[in-house]
Formats: C-alpha cells, structure tokens, sequence
C-alpha cells in the first residue's frame, strides 16, 4: 500500500511542475497563437539564476522565487518586443504568423541553450537545500519535494484566480473566445500580448527555480520540459488552466507508475504515446465537452 | 525552362560532381558528401513542406528509420537494395503517420511531427535495449567511400528531378494549391488527404534513402547520432534560408550551409549554434521569403530603372 502511496505522492510532484511549465505555454499558445519552443529553456535559466544565487550569494531559493519571476517577465516584454510584434505586424495570415514565431522559437531555442553551455557548461550543477526526510501518510520524503509540491500548486491555483476573477484575466480569457470582439468592448492587445507572454516565461522560471530545489541543473533540462508542457496542453485544452492543472497532474501519475511497472527507459515513450493517443482521439482535450 | 532541359542539366552537373572522387583528397570528399546530402535532404523536404506550408520536422525520423535499415540488414542483403528498402519503410511509416495526423494544421502538425521522430528514436533504443542488447551497433562489410558517395548523389540528384517533375505536374500543382489555401483547393477537386500523404511520403522516401545510403559512413550506429533532431533543423534552415517555395533558393544553401557547419561547428560547437539561431531569428523578421526572394526583388528594381531610362 505505501508504495503505491509513494507512486502517487512522487506522480503528483512532478505533475505540480508539469502543470506551472503548461500553463505558461497555454497562456501564450491561447492568447497569441505563439508555439513558444524555446519555453523550456527558460525554465533552465530560471534553474541556473536560482542555483547562483544560492551557490554565490547564499540566497535562500524560496525567498529568491519572487525575484527570478519579475526578471524573466522583463526577458519576456524584451523578447515579445524584438521578436513576436514585429511578425505579428508582418505576417499576412494566422497561419504564417505561427509558423514563423515557431522558427523564431527554435532559434532562441539555439540561442539561449547554447548561450548556457558556453556559461556554465555542460556539467550538471546541484545544491542540497531541505533535503531532510519527513513522514507523510507512512512514507517518508524529502521536505524539499513537498515544498516544492505545495508551491507549484500554489503558482497554478494563483493563476486560475487570476485569470477567473481580474480584471486583466478576464480581458485575456475575452481575448480568446473572441479577439475582435474583445478589441471592439476595449481591450488593448498592445498591453496584453507583452504581458501574457512576459507571464508565461515568469511562470516557467518560476517551475525552472523549483526544479533546482530538487534535481540537477543543466542547459539541456529545458527541452523535455517544453515537450510535456505540450502533452498536458493537448490533455488538458488549448486555453484552459483548470485544465492545464488537472492534465500535468495527471500526466505526472501516467508516468511515474508507468515508470514503476514497465521500465523507466519507457518514461519518454509513455508520454509521447499519451500526446499521440490524445490527439488523435479527443484533439480538443480529455475534458472539452 | 521545360522539364527535359532541367532533367539533363541536373544529370550534367551530377556527372561533373560524379568525378569529386578522383580529383579531390578525403577531407574535401566527405565535405562534398555532406554538401550532397544536405541538398538531397533540402529539395526533398521543401518538395513537401515548402509547396504546402505543412513544417514537417520528422525528417530526421526518416533519416533515421533508413539508416537503422542498414544497420539491420548490411551483411545479409547488398546495399543497393538497402538504400531503396530504407527510403520504402521511411515512406510507408511517413504514410501511415501522414494519415493519422496530416489533418492538423500549423505549430499542432510541426510539433506533433518533432515528437513523433523523438518517439521512434525512443522506441528503437527501447527495442535495441530489450531484443538486442545493445545500445549501438557495429557495421562491419561497409562500401568503399567511392561507393557511398554515388549512391548518395544518385538518390539526392533523384530527389532534385522529382522535385522538378512535381512542380510541373497535376499533382504538384494540387500540393501548392493546399499550400493556399486548403479548402478552396478541395472545391476545386483536389482530394487533399490522398494529395497531401502521397506529397508526405515521397517526401520521405528521398530523405530515408539517403539516411540509408549515409549510414554505413560511420562505422558505429546509435539511435542519438542516427535521429540527431539538429539534421532536421538543419533541414528546415537550410530551406527557409534559400526560400522554401523553389527548388534552386535550398540547393544553393545547402552547399553553404554544410561548408560552414563543417568548419565553425567543429572549432566554436556553442557559438556556431547560437550563431545559427540569431540568424534564423534574423532570416525570419526581416527575409521571410528566403534568400531566393531577394532574385526577384533585385530584378523588379532594375526592370523599372530601364523603363525610366
């Protein structure tokens, strides 16, 4: 019984996580119909900003979280400024707009992860920081997993609130059900675009910092991450964050005890074939109604 | 140009290329087969995706899927029969997905196909790891390099008259047409399901091929090298670069870019990269159309010089 407890228990962590990296990429998917590619590398760079400042300054993460968030939100205004504005005004069609700020992508992609490895390297890099063992219902943990648990939950559910009962969330969610009809009632895109997209970059340096907490950094951590982020969309529904919480739980769950009973060498195969699996079947995702 | 003069201009200048072997020394020989292999691998990606806008990234699936026929069958079967065995499996398998998931449109298809290729990668080492017992595999028996080299520029000179043939056919005009706009196309008569798999796995066929062809020029294969992911973007580069919507515009690249990778990479492996992901970024704000759209350009600003002369 408790290992299927511990199964559940380490499915959720690493679920928590999956769900802050897909809901930063499904804000900006939903809203702007940017296929971010390069999303996971900056989960990495919010790893790597935390792991100096504890390495260097002795900065605890925790207190560092909020930090990490504002600085790549600013990366993010910056980016959407050099890079997506200028094709969004370009671009003749939706379709040609997405298939250029998708090679836009790949080529931060490049730039950033090779940015890292000429930085730091390719040796993988670790703190401890509360990593003593707690019990928790008859298992026993590490406190930092829970803690990291806990806030990735946290960041999600503050997301859902925000986007549920602010008004600047409800401006996003007016956006996309109808973006000119959002723009007619006097929402202004040339505000919201850069902050959407500048939130969901902070919400994968955000999981990236978590991450550092309990696993190893390295320049190429982010890509995987950018993979699964796209699998619990497709689970989950393009443009919904209940959803996007729900499906990176999920997923966690698929892929740790399919971990446990099949080979972990299958991790990768496992998700893939869920990605494919739910494509296929249910494109519009598990819960679309 | 009519189709016949391209066919026998593209059979000269492979004739040309034919000699490389006799005239230039080893390091400028596999410089040369790189060059060729990119070209093969561009023309036959742009004969797909560039006509219809679908961003394929699976070619190094199929790249690899024809280089794993190889690592199979070198020993029991001659290799003349392993290059088209690989580009018929990386076909059919390009067909069978093509029929799953070609009905989904923009950065879903893109996506989907980038994963697809991770996911044979994954289940080949899986298959490798569990029936075989090993992680790699040794080719022993390979062709001399005179012999991978012909083969190589046969299939990749193949896929450059196709891709000609197609342009000027029913069938390519039907790809371009997708390319548009989908639904008018289907208005128009085109059965853009069947149209848009047949494109896909020819597009395939050349690229897993080649993979077969290249495979035996090294020694050790492992599911990493074979289904390197930076083939396919090199690929999809080295098209956009050139302009993905003609034929000439990624050729030309491609023997650019394989120069240039082949002396940066080795020397800067992590500037390189970042150099190659300014540039798309650059190529893509400011040159959407690919070097070949600049041609026009140029020759439209001299034409209207001479009429105000």
């Amino acid at each position: 019984m408790s290992l299927w407890i511990e199964l559940a228990v380490s499915g959720l962590i690493t679920g928590g996580i999956y769900a802050v990296v897909a809901l930063g990429l499904n804000l900006q998917y939903g809203l702007m119909r940017i296929m971010n590619i390069s999303h996971g590398e900056f989960l990495m760079l919010g790893a790597y900003l935390t792991w100096l400042a504890y390495t260097v300054l002795a900065v605890n993460p925790l207190v560092f979280l909020p930090a990490v968030a504002v600085l790549m939100f600013l990366v993010g205004l910056a980016v959407h400024r050099v890079c997506f504005r200028p094709i969004a005004r370009r671009a003749p069609s939706v379709e040609a707009f997405e298939a250029r700020s998708l090679l836009v992508g790949f080529g931060l992609m490049f730039l950033v992860q090779n940015a890292a490895y000429l930085a730091w390297g390719a040796d993988l890099r670790g703190y401890s920081f509360l990593d003593d063992p707690v019990e928790f219902a008859g298992v026993r943990f590490t406190e930092n997993r829970l803690v990291v648990f806990g806030f990735a939950v946290a960041a999600s559910l503050a997301m859902i609130a925000v986007l549920r009962y602010t008004l600047i969330g409800k401006a996003v969610r007016a956006m996309m059900q109808s973006p000119s009809g959002a723009q007619l009632v006097g929402v202004d895109t040339a505000v919201l675009h850069p902050v959407v997209f500048g939130a969901g970059l902070a919400l994968a340096a955000v999981a990236g910092a978590l991450l550092s907490m309990v696993y190893e950094v390295s320049p190429s951590m982010g890509e995987p991450y950018t993979v699964t982020a796209l699998i619990v969309i497709t689970l989950g529904g393009l443009g919904s964050a209940v959803g996007c919480l729900v499906g990176g739980l999920l997923l966690g769950l698929v892929e740790s005890f399919g971990m446990h009973f099949a080979t972990p060498s299958l991790k990768m195969l496992l998700s893939y074939g869920v990605f494919i699996a739910v494509l296929l079947a249910r494109p519009k995702g598990l819960f679309a109604r | 140009m009519t189709l016949r003069r391209i066919v026998a201009a593209t059979v000269i200048a492979s004739l040309a290329i034919a000699t490389f072997p006799w005239l230039l020394s080893d390091f400028a020989l596999s410089l040369a087969l790189t060059c060729v292999m990119y070209a093969g691998l561009t023309v036959s990606w742009a004969m797909f995706s560039g006509a219809t806008n679908y961003l394929s990234l699976a070619t190094a699936a199929f790249f690899g899927i024809g280089a794993y026929v190889t690592a199979w069958g070198l020993g029991t079967l001659p290799y003349a029969v392993l290059v088209p065995a690989g580009g018929l499996l990386a076909a059919a398998f390009a067909a069978l997905i093509g029929a799953a998931i070609l009905h989904l449109r923009g950065a879903y298809f893109a996506v989907l196909t980038f994963g697809l290729g991770e996911l044979v990668r994954h289940a080949i080492t899986y298959f490798e790891k569990t029936y075989a017992h090993t992680v790699g595999r040794v080719l022993t028996d390979t062709p001399e390099s005179v012999t991978v080299f012909l083969t190589v520029l046969v299939v990749a000179a193949a896929a450059v008259v196709t891709a000609f043939a197609v342009r000027a056919s029913r069938f390519g005009l039907a790809l371009a047409g997708i390319g548009s706009d989908e639904s008018r196309a289907e208005t128009l008569g085109v059965n853009a399901r069947r149209v848009k798999i047949a494109g896909f796995a020819l597009s395939a066929f050349f690229a897993g091929a080649l993979g077969a062809a290249m495979a035996v020029r090294w020694t050790y294969i492992e599911p990493n090298s074979v289904f390197n992911p930076f083939i396919g973007f090199q690929t999809v580069l080295i098209a956009m670069v050139g302009g993905a919507s003609t034929i000439v515009g990624p050729l030309a690249a491609s023997v650019v870019f394989s120069l240039l990778t082949e002396f940066l990479r080795l020397q800067f492996p992590y500037l390189f990269l970042m150099l190659l992901g300014v540039l798309l970024i650059l190529l893509v704000l400011y040159l959407p159309g690919g070097l070949a759209s600049i041609w026009p350009l140029l020759r439209a600003r001299f034409a209207r010089g001479d009429a105000r002369a």
